[in-house]
């Protein structure tokens, strides 16, 4: 073989081996290309992710110096992706008009490829001429039969055109790019469902829960925006919207019938279609799905998109999905609006009265906390109401009719307080009202006033009319300094004061009046202990027979031996005792003290027609049964009625109808005297309606007779009258002979004093009766 | 006493009318302050009592670096600086060696716009890494922008997946805006490389510089790289070691592809053991040409990368022999200056480069500067060279880039 020969086959074999290797080289290539491509289409990842790892793959194996995803909206291509293109490249949002290569490729569904000098603006938009393009390549994406349309582009520098095989290859990469992307994209909506779903039943609170649902639904099905719309008894109104609505909008009501959709909904399916807009803008493709309740739609759910860009049979899946979790969380939201109303109205409960609807108690002292710790320079007023005569009303027309005034009552009272006033029942017939802010106490006593005067007027009740009163007492309290507990004690003793002072009255209390009533109200509770702790003793004062100086009895007076305060005079604590009801229980040990000693003393030589003489107080004569419980006491003590003489004065006799008392009484031979005859009212009417047998005259007109005219006619004019009607007379107070001698000429047998006698300890008194005869004026005590 | 080397042209262009001008300066002095302050010195006289507008320093990583950037800085100021640590560094046509030097570029203000950022994070994200790279650079240059614009990168040699970080520089600047630079280096071992920013050293990082220009910036490269034997296919890649390609092992299939009058016919091991291969795979890129991706042998014997090949990559077994490499470089500078106006030339070479020259290794950096002329040359010895041109690609091996500024 010739060398020339050798040397020219070696060069052919020499070619054959490049053009080989070329081949191979490309086929190699070509397989390399869509084994990466598969590669990152086959990794786990976002389709966002997806979409930017796969184009910067393309990038690499195509060589391409701008690769992008664009989806066709309307005449446009818009981004959904790109590699190589400034991310703060303006196209990146505008997108460009579809037309050229892209058009071609979208109308023929295949690959375009276009090179200089074929390639003009149409085919790769001017903006992007700083890049100096010169070759592209446009892929359809397909999708589904009712899937948008998408497509992939590659842009080089580079003139050279991709081969048919190159092209073949990313048609097959585009298909498998859009499955990947599309099976991502549903992999995100499941999730995003799952997590909405878990999210929407956070929301307890129905707008909030809307409001949420219309921004989930928007980013679920890539909606342009979203509306949630409540559907009750026939009519839709607009629950919320995103982006939200303006406000002109955001409260549309309108028949249900007129709704998008309405008759799908009600067989529980969604609708798609096109929505006219609402006249100031295009045409927009709708989805709509209900939100079944019971059988019926509750709510739907509208998404809107562009036109160009209608929603698909996944994306309905996804809202009817979506509208189930919002009906669970519609419910669970009822739920807990239902929970909640049950706890506002078990809190009214625990904090109102049910009768008359009024703060109680417990949320009168909450408020009255809370506006002394508030910072109001002016002090807070406080109003304790009680009523009059309730008890009788109660007692004469029943409890319901009870109830049926204290609703009156209260209804009046809500007249009379400021709104930023509290108003409140503390029980019982008590009412008390909190003056939020009070100039001072004069303020305070004129609402007391209001108050009197708006209960003045009868109350029609069971077809009477009722008169009733209240008794009010008032005080004030500084911020930051009084007590609640305080200003409540004060007020209520403030009340008691009013009401000894008889029915209808106001009392306010200073700080000093309030400081007495502390100390009245210690005195109080000590009071209620001095029986038990053997405070009490009792003291007789001789009743003598002014001519003689007979000893006839003795009146029975209590003394207070109190441990600190040494002897608590009567005046002081007897009303303390009858406010606090004590009174019955130490007016029973005065009774039966007294009347025992009698026993003991009738049993001495010539004292068995010893008298003795008992105060009784208008609460006692109050007691049911308290003429039969006297009796017993009397009788146990073992002394005859008659020896005995209870003292009432004529103030207790006017407050008390003590008529059947005192009958009974009488028929038993007990005596009545009246104590204060001439100091009161001095009704002569009274004298004939009781059984009175004695009068007693009052020390303030023996005191005066012997110097004052007038008291002496006053003691004449007693003594005239008691003639008349044949009742005996008493003197008291005769502390000197010459009154003695006055009353003695003005014919009054029988006295007491300290001319007489003083007060006497029992024994001071046994020695008495024993040692003086049937006369003694022993030393002062 | 070795004498230290003092290089300091006076390299200045009329632009406009400002003057842009360059300083360059070496030191070898073994004291770290010394030599950054000698370099910088050095560097510093070449603007001609000029500001620098920014600072470039390349160092061997034996230097005790924060040391050396502090002196660097208390003669340049307050200019941003950035930089790598090398394998070695070159700069107006003579080489310093790996394990010693530090090379100091200085460039004045008048013609570019420069923005400095770095990042952390390499390993973690490289992808978000260069996205936060390219962002913060470009914030750093200010809002005005010139009509081109161009970006250096320094990255951690030894730090994540360095294309990954031009995927994510890609993602914000397009492809407009070309990449060069290198991955730090550090010397014949793979211990650690650093980058620099300013007076800090940092690993597993990245340095960048935005630069703004009024004219078209063009990154080059080339490698002199043959082809030999047919295409093959990886079959099976795990991270950095590729176990079969075409079905077969891996390493029969490498070793059989190997040039049968290559000088070098000793396998290359791990660079460790003094690296020095003669064989390497290449990329098969879309145009055609291949992206040098260089391997070794490990002690268990497998081939591993420096960068993963990417699964079914279409590869071929590449070889080079000294000339094969040095001849890149004229066609390479006369590429970079085409047009260009240029001052200084900014060129990465290779570690891989350097150790298949070996003994001829100082012969590049000649070349470099003779086929440049008056255009200082300034450039280090890299674990991977960045020149992203077309598309996203860029990251190569046993390569050389270049930007002429």
């Amino acid at each position: 073989m010739a060398g020339g020969e050798v040397t020219d086959e070696v060069a052919q074999l020499r070619t054959q081996l490049v053009a080989a290797t070329a081949a191979v080289s490309d086929a190699y290539r070509h397989n390399a290309r869509i084994v990466r491509v598969l590669t990152v289409l086959g990794q786990p990842s976002t389709p966002e992710q997806l979409v930017e790892q796969t184009l910067i793959v393309l990038s690499q194996v195509f060589g391409a110096d701008v690769a992008g995803m664009a989806r066709v909206v309307g005449d446009r291509l818009v981004l959904t992706g790109c590699c190589g293109l400034a991310e703060t490249h303006p196209i990146l949002d505008t997108g460009w008009v579809l037309g050229g290569a892209a058009a071609e490729a979208v109308a023929g569904g295949r690959a375009v490829a276009r090179a200089e000098p074929d390639l003009t603006d149409v085919d790769i938009p001017a903006d992007l001429a700083e890049l100096r393009l010169r070759s592209g390549v446009w892929v359809p994406l397909t999708g589904g039969p009712d899937a948008d349309d998408q497509m992939l582009f590659l842009f080089s520098r580079s003139a050279a055109l991709l081969g048919p095989t190159e092209l073949h290859l990313l048609a097959s990469v585009a298909d498998r790019l859009r499955l990947a992307v599309d099976a991502r994209e549903r992999s995100v909506a499941a999730e995003r469902l799952a997590t909405y779903g878990h999210q929407l039943s956070g929301y307890l609170e129905l707008p909030q829960l809307l409001a949420q649902a219309a921004t989930m639904l928007a980013r679920l099905l890539g909606a342009d925006s979203a509306r949630v719309v409540t559907v009750d008894g026939g009519r839709a109104r607009l629950g919320s919207s995103a982006p939200t609505a303006p406000h002109r909008r955001s409260r549309w009501s309108r028949p249900v019938s007129e709704l998008p959709g309405w008759s799908a909904a009600t067989r529980g399916e969604a609708y798609r279609g096109i929505d006219p807009g609402d006249g100031d803008g295009d045409a927009r493709a709708l989805l709509c799905a209900p939100v079944m309740r019971d059988g019926a739609p509750a709510a739907l759910l509208y998404a809107y998109r562009d036109r160009r860009r209608p929603f698909q049979g996944e994306a309905v899946e996804t809202a009817r999905i979506f509208a189930n979790h919002l009906a669970a969380a519609m419910t669970n939201a009822e739920l807990y609006r239902a929970l909640r109303d049950s706890e506002a109205s078990l809190r009214h409960q625990a904090t109102h009265d049910s009768l008359t609807g009024l703060a109680n108690r417990s949320l009168a002292g909450e408020h009255l906390e809370q506006a002394l710790s508030g910072t109001d320079p002016h002090p807070v007023g406080l109003l304790f109401c009680d009523l009059d005569k309730f008890k009788e009303v109660n007692d004469r027309l029943g409890h319901d009719a009870g109830d049926e005034l204290l609703w009156q009552v209260a209804d009046r009272l809500r007249g009379c307080v400021r709104g930023s006033d509290v108003l409140a029942r503390f029980g019982g017939d008590e009412f008390v009202v909190i003056l939020d802010s009070a100039a001072d106490l004069d303020e305070v006593n004129e609402v007391g006033r209001r108050i009197v005067r708006v209960l003045e007027a009868p109350f029609p009740l069971r077809g009477e009319r009722v008169q009733i009163s209240a008794s009010v007492g008032g005080v004030l309290g500084v911020r930051g300094r009084t007590t609640a507990g305080a200003m409540l004690r004060d007020a209520d003793a403030a009340m008691y004061t009013a009401k000894n002072r008889g029915p209808g009255l106001v009392e306010v209390f200073d700080e000093a009046a309030s400081h007495r009533s502390l100390d009245r109200l210690a005195l109080r509770s000590e009071l209620s202990h001095a029986v038990e702790r053997d405070q009490l003793r009792l003291r007789y004062q001789p009743i003598v027979n002014l001519a003689t100086s007979e000893i006839l009895g003795f009146e029975a007076l209590l003394r207070w031996h109190h441990p600190v305060r040494g002897v608590v005079p009567p005046d002081d604590f007897i009303p303390l005792a009858e406010e606090t009801g004590a009174i019955i229980g130490i007016g029973d040990w005065v009774l039966a003290q007294a009347c025992r000693q009698l026993a003991v003393w009738q049993r001495l030589p010539g004292r068995s027609r010893l008298g003795m003489n008992v105060n009784l107080s208008a609460t006692q004569l109050q007691q049911p049964g308290v003429a039969v419980h006297t009796l017993g006491v009397i009788k146990d003590a073992g002394v005859s009625p008659g020896d005995i003489c209870l003292e009432i004065t004529e103030h207790s006799s006017i407050r008390t109808d003590v008529t059947e008392f005192a009958t009974t009484l009488r028929g038993a031979g007990v005596n009545f005297a009246l104590d204060d005859f001439g100091i009161s009212y001095s009704n002569l009417s009274h004298l004939k309606r009781l059984p009175v047998g004695t009068l007693k005259i009052d020390r303030l007109f023996v005191d005066g007779m012997t110097a004052k005219d007038t008291d002496l006619g006053i003691v004449r004019a007693i003594l005239a009258i008691a003639d008349s009607i044949g009742l005996a007379v008493v003197a008291e107070g005769i502390e000197t002979a010459e009154q003695r001698a006055a009353l003695l000429a003005l014919g009054c047998e029988r006295g007491q004093g300290y001319l007489l006698g003083p007060p006497l300890s029992d024994e001071e008194a046994t020695a008495l009766l024993l040692g003086a005869g049937r006369r003694s004026v022993p030393a002062r005590h | 006493m070795r004498v230290p080397l003092r290089i300091a042209p006076d390299l200045s262009i009329e632009c406009g009318v400002t003057v842009f001008r360059v300083g360059i300066g070496a030191s070898v002095l073994a004291d770290s302050t010394m030599a950054g302050r000698q370099a910088a010195e050095s560097a510093l006289s070449g603007l001609a009592g000029g500001e620098p507008a920014l600072v470039v320093v390349f160092a061997t990583a034996s230097h005790d670096l924060p040391v050396l950037l502090a002196a660097v800085r208390q003669v340049t100021g307050d200019a941003p600086l950035v930089g790598a640590s090398s394998s070695g560094q070159f700069s107006a046509g003579t080489l310093i060696p790996p394990g010693q030097g530090v090379s100091v570029l200085v460039l004045g203000s008048g013609r570019y716009r420069f923005g400095v950022a770095s990042v952390s994070g390499l390993r973690a994200n490289a992808f978000e890494a260069g996205r936060e790279l390219a962002r913060s650079c470009l914030a750093a240059a200010g809002p005005e922008r010139d009509r081109h614009a161009a970006l250096m990168v320094f990255s951690d040699g030894l730090a994540g997946d360095p294309q990954g970080l031009l995927n994510g520089v890609y993602q914000v600047t397009g492809a407009a805006v070309p990449v060069v630079g290198g991955a730090a280096a550090a010397d014949r071992d793979l211990s650690e490389t650093l980058v620099f920013h300013d007076g800090r050293v940092l690993g597993d990082g990245a340095v960048g510089v935005w630069i703004d220009s009024p004219r078209p910036l063009r990154v080059v490269s080339g490698h002199g790289w043959q082809a030999h034997g047919l295409p093959l296919l990886v079959t099976n890649v795990d991270g950095p070691v590729v176990h079969e390609i075409g079905g077969r092992p891996a390493r029969a299939v490498y070793e059989q592809n190997f040039r049968y009058d290559d000088p070098m016919q000793e396998l290359p091991t791990a660079w460790s053991q003094g690296y020095h291969s003669a064989h390497a795979f290449g990329l098969i890129e879309p145009d055609g040409s291949q992206l040098i991706r260089g391997a070794f042998i490990d002690e268990d014997g497998l081939i591993r990368t420096f960068t993963p090949l990417p699964p079914y990559s279409a590869v071929q077994i590449m070889t080079a022999g000294p000339d094969d490499l040095l001849d890149i470089s004229e066609p390479l500078i006369a590429d970079a200056l085409d047009g260009a106006d240029a001052t200084v030339l900014l060129t990465f070479s290779c570690a891989a480069r350097m150790d298949i020259l070996r003994e001829r290794g100082a012969e590049e950096a000649v070349r470099l500067q003779k086929a440049a002329g008056p255009v200082a040359t300034f450039g280090f010895y890299t674990y991977g060279e960045f020149a992203r041109t077309t598309g996203v690609s860029g990251y190569h091996n046993a390569t050389l880039t270049a930007l002429a500024l």
